[in-house]
Formats: structure tokens, C-alpha cells, sequence
């Protein structure tokens, strides 16, 4: 796959969530056991067109999360396709017990973890989900997928309907720049490489997607050529892509809203380590929580900007070269 | 209503049968929740033998009832139940708790007839809740392949103290779930003692009432009781029925009732007595 897939320039802005229930819309019709669940979390259009047309198909179960989950899992035992929504936090943090057991049971439910990572506006440190990747990717046979804007959402929500077991999704809140063309073949499971690079490889997921491609073209700039991978899937991550980064290019940043620590600079440097030692950055939440603010100052606060992943690009191309 | 007795003779029989199932089981894996097991012993052979719809030749048939084992650590008796009933060769009691044996020290699905894996108290009804759901969803949508069971959830009492239990029973209620009913095996013990001295349940049924559910309170051992109060749960329409059942933990073996056994090893004498009081 290649640029091919991108836009031009980024399209309008919208959220992930947006592209999420524009899924679940043309899913209430073309699949009857898709099933619709809210622990007290905004339904947003979806919502509001299962409430019209399919009402016993909407189920919110009050504000209890861990008790939502498990209850999907019954549903699945019964043939249906449940799509649990709540805050990311609250899905994992009241939930974790619950999401073990539906994958114990290999149980058909997609968990939308919404709101997802360090850039939420204003919630703050209480809401602002930072160990989401660690804690799911341990989960023998979870499917973990996180999608970099909203059509890239949207084809998620389509593609889990089409694979039977528990899936999460880690869904940004803010408004984003939609990057991808509508007929962007997506897969689970497979890495799609955004811009081809030989001086080092960028891998990113969710949110930050669109910084991980600004950064390159700073890079650019100077001179500096990077590969920029999108790792839609989290697990089972595509370790493929990852070797080929090792191969080809010699040197990686990983970048990403939640935590270093087991996150998506985990993935990459355990793969890493166990095949082509290359240098490596991680960027992303370093073992530290949030606090409010806007989303530029999170990002300035954190070390999450176009500059400090150009930097650390830099950092791991001078590390290759000596 | 008067009772076959001949019926209730023979569930009788069959109940002390699956004790002794158990009892040989513990005795081969060396340990197990002899007391948990015994005091839900009618329940599970009232529900197993005579009141739920269910094929074990056919154990994903889609219209069976479902019977979810939430106190999942007693689940000696309920592969005692599924084993007589033919989900599986009686063979696979010798390896209970074994490595690699089909019945593994906490029921999971993995086992044929078993439709929850248990362990995490507190999520059995929330499960439950999900498939009593599934009917609802199909009647009210139309949908021409609409299947129609009950369900059954087996809680210990203990197991209330934990949140999503009532977490679970708020949604019942409030979506009228009358295909569902709960049995609380109320044998007063749990894990480290007596459920009064840890936290105290009652007033139970008022909690269970006051959540909007139809309640009964009968003698978990008396197989009439265990009927009737099941048919009256069936009949229950617009909420969900839980059945306070009162039972003695070890129920059945005098000195297993005496010391409320909970997990426990078989010795010797126990295993004696035991044969000798379930002929």
C-alpha cells in the first residue's frame, strides 16, 4: 500500500466518532444481529437513527461499565453483535475483568473504547486513557485496533463486523483532519505505509497518524527521508512491517497518545530487539499522567509535537550513522 | 398443586447420585468446593433433570434454556449434572482438575453444556442479563428466527457483596426480563465464614425486591419447593423472578453440614461416611 491511499492535503475536520457512527448506520440495515450498547455515553446520530428504526436494538445500560461488557458478552453468546460504547478510561479501568472473560470466550463483541489517549481537551487526568495498549494487547486473543481519523474509523467498524471475535477500538475525541481517501482499502491486521522513506521509519497509530506525516515532511526539508507506517492494528500488530522498517531503513520512532511503556513503542521494540537491532525513539506519554488544557498545550506539555518527533528522528538517524 | 411423587422421588435419587459424583471427583483431584457444591445440589438437579429445556446430544441447539453457573468454583456439581445428563462421557470425572482434563477447576465453556466461564464472581447475572436480552431484542424487532428461553443464574450469596451483581439486577428489571430468573444458593457461608459476620445480605429479599423483582424464598433442599417456585418464576410476566433459596453448605453428609465445609480435601473417614449416608 502506499500514499496512494492519502489525500492530498488533509480534508475537512471531524471525529473518529463521526466516521464510527456513519458505520453503524449502514450496519443497521445490512446486518440484523448488530446490536447497539451505551453506558450513559452520547449515542450522536447513530443513536438517534437506531432509536427510530430499530429501537430494541439500542440498549443503554446506565453508567456501570464493567456490568455493559459483560452483558455484550451474553448478547454474543446469543448470536448478536454487540457494540459497547464508554470512555476509553472507564471501559478498561471498570471493565478489564469483564473484556478477559469475552476473550476467554472468544465472544463476538467490539468494545469502542472512545475517547481515547492523552489528547483529550479538558476532561483531564481522570479521563485522559494512557494505559489502554498495554493492558489490552496482554489479553491472549483480543483483537486491538486503533484508527487515524474518521474514515479510517468508520472502515473499522465495518471490517470488525466481518471477524468474529472481541475487538476494541481506540477512538481519538478530538475533531481531526480526515487524511484518508474513502476507498482506502483497509485491513486488520495489516500496517498500511503512508510515505516511503529510506533514512528511517515513522510508525504511528490513532491520533497522532497525521503529526507522524507533518514531521516527515519537516524532514523532509532537511534533507532527511522518512518512511511513515500507520498501525491501524495493535494487535495482532504487523510484524512485518516492522522487520521491513528495521531492514531498509536502520532507525525508528515510534509515535503515539498513550504511554511508552507496553504502547505501541512496546510493540516495535520488542519486535525490534528480537530481530534487527536498529536505533529507536519512542515518543508518546512517558509513564506520566494528563491534566487539562488544550490540545496544542497537551501536545507541547507531553512531547508529542511534529517538532520533537522530527527531532528524535534525527536523534536515531545519527545514532544509525555512528 | 399436587406433585408427581414418583417424579420427585426420582430427582431425589438422582441429586444423591450427583453427590456422590462430586464426592469422587474432590476425592480424585485431592480438593475442592465440597460445600458450595452440595448446597446447590436440587437446584442444579431440579433445573438439569426436569425443569429446563435442553438437548444434551444438541448443546448449541439455539431455543435450549441456558443455566449460568455464576458461583462458578462449585462447578463439581454441575459437571456431576451435565455429565449424568450426557453432555459428556462420566469418564472425565476421574480427571476433574487435572492438567488437561475437560473439567477444569472452574467451569468454562470449554466444557459441553457450559454456557459461562465463571471464576470472576459477580459477572454470572450480567452474562445472564445479556442472553435474556437476546430474546427480547428478536421479539420486539420481528425477527423471523426469533428464539424464545429462559434463563436461569445460580448466585452464591457471598457473591452479592460484589457490585455488578446489582448492577446487573438494575438492568433486569428496568428491561423487564421476565425470561430470567435467579437462584440465590443462600447456604449463609462463604470463603472465610459466615456471610452475617463478613457482610451482612439482609434484609435480601427486600434488597432484591426493592430492585423491582419478583422474589420467593423457599428451602433450596425441597424439590417441591424448587419446582414450584421455578414454574411461578416462568409465570411471572413484566420482571425478573430471584428465588432466595435457603440450603446447608455440605448438605446431605452429617459431618460435612457440621463444619460448613467450603474448599476442602476428602479424607478417608470423610469418604466413608460419605458412601455410606448417599447409597
Amino acid at each position: 500500500m502506499s500514499e496512494k491511499y492519502l489525500r492530498e492535503h488533509p480534508g475537512e475536520m471531524k471525529m473518529m466518532y463521526t466516521g464510527h457512527n456513519e458505520a453503524l448506520i449502514e450496519l443497521a440495515e445490512e446486518n440484523e444481529d448488530v446490536v447497539i450498547l451505551y453506558a450513559d455515553f452520547p449515542q450522536d446520530e447513530a443513536g438517534k437513527y437506531f432509536k427510530n428504526k430499530f429501537p430494541h436494538r439500542l440498549l443503554n445500560l446506565g453508567i456501570a461499565e464493567g456490568n455493559m461488557i459483560t452483558v455484550a458478552g451474553g448478547l454474543a453468546a446469543g448470536g448478536k453483535i454487540p457494540f459497547t460504547h464508554c470512555h476509553n478510561i472507564f471501559a478498561i479501568g471498570r471493565g478489564y475483568n469483564q473484556i478477559r472473560q469475552l476473550a476467554f470466550d472468544k465472544l463476538n463483541v467490539k468494545i469502542v473504547l472512545c475517547n481515547s489517549g492523552m489528547l483529550w481537551s479538558f476532561m483531564g487526568a481522570s479521563h485522559q486513557m494512557i494505559e489502554d495498549i498495554a493492558s489490552l494487547r496482554a489479553v491472549p486473543g483480543l483483537t486491538l485496533v486503533s484508527p487515524a481519523d474518521a474514515v479510517e474509523a468508520k472502515k473499522t467498524s465495518k471490517a470488525v463486523v466481518e471477524y468474529d471475535g472481541p475487538v476494541a477500538i481506540r477512538i481519538a475525541q478530538p475533531e481531526v483532519p480526515v487524511i484518508y481517501d474513502e476507498d482506502y482499502p483497509f485491513e486488520i491486521g495489516k500496517a498500511v505505509k503512508l510515505k516511503e522513506g529510506s533514512d528511517l521509519t515513522i510508525f504511528s497509530t490513532g491520533i497522532m497518524v497525521l503529526e507522524a506525516l507533518e514531521a516527515a515532511d519537516l524532514l523532509s526539508k532537511e534533507g532527511i527521508d522518512a518512511r511513515v507506517i500507520d498501525m491501524h492494528t495493535l494487535k495482532p500488530a504487523d510484524e512485518i512491517a516492522i522487520k521491513e522498517a528495521a531492514l531498509e531503513t536502520g532507525a525508528i520512532v515510534t509515535v503515539e497518545d498513550s504511554n511508552i511503556l507496553g504502547g505501541l513503542g512496546g510493540i516495535v521494540a520488542e519486535v525490534v530487539t528480537e530481530n534487527v537491532l536498529v536505533p529507536l525513539q519512542r515518543i508518546g506519554a512517558i509513564d506520566r499522567f494528563g491534566q487539562t488544557g488544550s490540545i496544542d498545550e497537551l501536545k507541547a506539555e507531553y512531547n508529542l509535537t511534529k517538532i520533537d518527533i522530527a527531532k528524535a528522528a534525527k536523534e536515531v538517524v545519527k545514532r544509525k550513522k555512528s | 398443586m399436587p406433585h408427581d411423587e414418583k417424579l420427585i422421588k426420582d430427582l431425589e435419587e438422582k441429586a444423591k447420585a450427583l453427590r456422590r459424583h462430586v464426592i469422587n471427583m474432590i476425592n480424585k483431584a485431592g480438593m475442592g468446593w465440597i460445600g458450595g457444591s452440595f448446597s446447590e445440589t436440587e437446584i442444579i438437579t431440579c433445573l438439569l433433570f426436569h425443569h429446563m429445556k435442553h438437548d444434551p446430544k444438541n448443546p448449541d441447539w439455539p431455543e435450549r434454556d441456558r443455566l449460568i453457573l455464576s458461583k462458578a468454583h462449585c462447578c463439581e456439581m454441575l459437571y456431576a449434572a451435565l455429565g449424568e445428563a450426557g453432555y459428556f462421557s462420566k469418564e472425565h470425572f476421574n480427571s476433574y482438575g487435572k492438567f488437561g482434563a475437560l473439567l477444569q477447576a472452574h467451569s468454562q465453556t470449554t466444557t459441553p453444556g457450559v454456557e459461562y466461564s465463571g471464576g470472576s464472581l459477580g459477572t454470572g447475572l450480567s452474562f445472564a442479563v445479556g442472553e435474556a436480552l437476546v430474546t427480547k431484542i428478536d421479539r420486539y424487532s420481528g425477527s423471523l428466527d426469533s428464539q424464545k428461553f429462559n434463563v436461569y443464574c445460580i448466585l452464591g450469596d457471598g457473591e452479592c457483596d460484589e457490585g455488578q451483581v446489582w448492577e446487573a439486577a438494575l438492568v433486569a428489571s428496568h428491561f423487564e426480563l421476565d425470561n430470567l430468573t435467579v437462584i440465590v444458593d443462600r447456604n449463609d457461608y462463604q470463603s472465610t465464614g459466615k456471610v452475617v459476620d463478613i457482610m451482612r445480605l439482609e434484609p435480601l429479599m427486600e434488597k432484591w425486591r426493592s430492585f423491582s423483582w419478583h422474589v420467593l424464598d423457599i428451602d433450596g433442599h425441597d424439590m417441591v419447593q424448587i419446582m414450584d417456585a421455578l414454574n411461578e418464576a416462568n409465570k411471572t410476566r413484566g420482571k425478573p423472578t430471584t428465588i432466595i433459596a435457603h440450603t446447608i453448605k455440605g448438605k446431605g453428609v452429617p459431618s460435612f453440614e457440621e463444619r460448613r465445609l467450603h474448599f476442602t480435601k476428602i479424607t478417608d473417614d470423610m469418604y466413608s461416611e460419605a458412601m455410606e449416608v448417599l447409597r
